[in-house]
């Protein structure tokens, strides 16, 4: 890692190497290449180019507004992405409907405001991708439904309503929800922005055990305690651009760029 | 009594409890919940009537204003009024004056067949539904024995004041039998949950099954119906063939395909431009020309049936769009993130809380449905209201202000088939919305 003050091609090299670079088991298992996005005039991802690894856990940060959220939501098509590529297992994500549905199949994703559907019961919130999606006979998929139900720590809560659950039980179920499809890769758009302090905790333990179990993980957050502790790499966005790409260590010891330092000192 | 400050009652022993208007089934108190407030009949005259000097005024005045509509209500009702013209003209009410007395055992017939479907299907859904709940280990919440009547009394008022009108115990025992096959078949319907997931296959069984009793094989052809009869199949098949072709006009009308948008808006604007009337008019008088000569064009009845679901259609369309717009956008991704297709979405996750959202608006739209048939006398049907029209227009009855009984009557038919759907559409919201809160 140069230490220059003045940005110039040295650390853009640098960078790209970074973040070309797959951590986990260094196999690549998503890989973005020159994205761009734009909403209307706005562009909200500006050349973006990242390769995540096979059980890795990457950690996104940055201000609000940075394109974090836009970028991981491109990963799954829930935004197109108009320039640059983006290939997820093996499949390019184009227009392409059947490879859209396999890639989503694929990867989990948890919302920010958790998004169960308020008129299924817990259960079957987390059978319906199984059974409609995969095609599981109701049996089986019921069965997985509740081992997942084990996983996040609420079985008990199976036959309730979300709207009976607290936020950190929703989401929780959100989690169980996306892992039922037993998916390799899970997506965490802010998943403890819309909880009460005391309810971070509870799902932030589930994403941590869930990332010892060697689950692939991009999670984009404000918790930097989760980052340092679990992450292995962390991507600072700005602008929708990739600002700086690291290890916790060297993100929160001694970051290169300013714009991350800036960040840093406010939010820390 | 009515002066000086409002009475003093202890809070915390008598907490005011809202009125309800209908005593309908109340969730069950939890074990552990609030202590049950019980109010004695003082104490509640008190809070609600009589709580503040100027609610004391209104309630006697609004009381004396009430005993004494009520007074002339009773004394017209059972004392001054002569409802001979309502006995003598009966069937009339209930199948139109074309109707051959003959043929009347079909439409017993056709009753008892949807009576019995009815059964089946009710009784299949509450076992299977019973079925459910216990798989779930949820509580299996039993109706009393005796809540139908409490359900349905409007319906049931209105049956005993049209049997207290025939001159034979013929229609009364024909009656019973129906209730029976009523029964017996919800009896085997509870046996067989399996049913509950033929509900909509057998619902179009039922259908075909009694329009067939009725006018197949030789049977009474479609010009001929009239009366309550008339009204009742027009209103339940408007209501069975408006509500999927407008939810499917919705869709259309969000679709992202832009030629398909375009018909729809054009759709739902030009028949709202236009008055149910015209569009009756349109039915009887256009709907032929699209037909060439070597084809018979359907029979009045058809067309009037496919101006009333274009009509209902168009605004069943916009109020159900309400509803699909009211649902959350997150709700469709998290749907398509789990990689479900687009079309399964729609049928799985926006489409039920979009129509659960919209069910008191939409059973308004089939009330006034209901109602507005009487406007098929426009274009020479013989529906209920026109009944009572020739009714008191007969030599027989005329000058002697009979206009009141015959009108009260059919005001009687048509309030209890609008309350029944508005206190059903009130159960439904209550049903589904449970466990909802959010």
């Amino acid at each position: 890692m140069s230490a220059t003050d003045t940005p110039g091609p040295q650390d853009t090299d640098d960078l790209t190497a970074m973040a070309v670079e797959a951590q986990g088991t260094g196999e690549p298992i998503i890989e973005c290449y020159q994205v761009d996005k734009w909403f209307g005039r706005f562009q909200a991802l500006r050349d973006v180019t990242l390769t995540v690894g096979r059980q890795e856990v990457m950690v996104v940060i940055g201000p609000s507004g940075s394109g974090k959220s836009t970028f991981i939501r491109c990963i799954n098509r829930l935004e197109e992405h108009d320039r640059g590529r983006i290939v997820v297992d093996g499949i390019e994500l184009g227009n392409d409907l059947r490879r859209i549905a396999e890639v989503r199949r694929e990867v989990g994703m948890v919302f920010q405001s958790f998004n169960l559907f308020p008129h299924l019961t817990v259960l079957d919130n987390i059978t319906l991708g199984p059974r409609r999606v995969r095609r599981w006979p109701q049996r089986r998929a019921e069965q997985v439904a509740r081992e997942m139900l084990e996983t996040v720590h609420i079985p008990e809560q199976a036959n309730k309503y979300p709207g009976q659950l607290s936020g950190g039980q929703q989401q929780r179920v959100a989690i169980a929800r996306a892992l039922a499809m037993q998916p390799k890769i899970m997506l965490f758009d802010e998943p403890t922005s819309a909880l009460d302090p005391e309810m971070i905790a509870e799902v932030l333990d589930v994403m941590k055990e869930l990332a010892r179990t060697g689950m692939t993980m991009i999670v984009v957050t404000h918790e930097m305690g989760f980052a340092r502790e679990v992450a292995d790499r962390v991507v600072f966005m700005a602008e929708g651009s990739i600002v700086e790409v690291g290890t916790p260590e060297h993100f929160f010891q001694n970051p290169t760029e300013d714009r991350t330092k800036l960040f840093l000192s406010q939010i820390l | 009594m009515t002066d000086g400050p409002p009475p003093l009652v202890d809070e915390a022993q008598a907490p005011r409890v809202p009125t309800t208007l209908e005593p309908g089934p109340l969730p069950a108190p939890e074990p552990t919940g609030p202590p049950e407030a019980r109010l004695t009949a003082r104490q509640w005259v008190r809070q609600n009537l009589f709580a503040t000097p100027f609610g004391s005024v209104l309630t006697i005045i609004m009381g004396l204003g009430l005993g004494y509509v009520l007074y002339r209500l009773a004394w017209f009702a059972l004392v001054s009024s002569d409802w001979e013209i309502v006995r003598r003209n009966l069937r009339r009410f209930m199948v139109g004056g074309e109707y051959p007395e003959d043929q009347v055992w079909r439409l017993w017939a056709g009753l008892y067949v949807v009576g019995g479907l009815a059964g089946l299907l009710s009784g299949a859904t509450v076992a299977h539904a019973e079925q459910q709940a216990r798989a779930s280990g949820r509580e299996v919440v039993r109706p009393g024995r005796w809540d139908w009547i409490r359900r349905y009394w409007p319906a049931l008022v209105v049956i005993a004041v049209i049997l207290s009108q025939t001159r034979t115990w013929t229609p009364t025992l024909l009656t019973l039998l129906g209730a029976m096959v009523f029964a017996s078949a919800r009896w085997l319907g509870r046996r067989a949950p399996w049913l509950a997931r033929f509900t909509w296959l057998a619902l179009l069984v039922g259908a075909v099954a009694s329009v067939q009793v009725v006018a197949g094989f030789g049977g009474v052809s479609w010009s001929d119906w009239g009366g309550l009869h008339l009204t009742l199949f027009v209103t339940v098949a408007g209501i069975a063939l408006s509500f999927p072709f407008g939810v499917m006009v919705a869709l259309g009308r969000r679709s992202s395909l832009p030629a398909l948008r375009w018909v729809t808006v054009a759709y739902i604007e030009v028949i709202r431009g236009v008055p149910l009337v015209t569009l009756l008019f349109l039915g009887i008088y256009v709907i032929p020309l699209f037909f060439p000569n070597t084809v018979e064009p359907p029979s009045n009845l058809t067309r009037a049936l496919i101006a009333v679901t274009l009509f209902e259609a168009a605004y069943v369309a916009e109020t159900v769009r309400g509803g699909l717009q009211a649902i959350p956008r997150g709700q469709r991704e998290a749907a398509e993130a789990l990689g479900l297709s687009r079309w399964k979405v729609t049928r799985l996750i926006v489409l039920p809380q979009a129509l659960r959202a919209v069910i008191p608006a939409m059973v308004g739209q089939f009330i006034s449905l209901f109602k507005d048939t009487s406007l098929l006398q426009i274009i020479g049907f013989v529906e209920l209201l026109e009944v009572a029209r020739i009714t008191v227009s007969q030599p027989a009855f005329l000058g002697q202000r009979l206009h009141t009984v015959t009108f009260a009557f059919v005001a009687l038919v048509y309030w209890a088939g609008s309350y029944t759907m508005s206190r059903e559409s009130r159960r439904l919201e209550s049903r589904l919305g449970l466990g909802e809160r959010r």
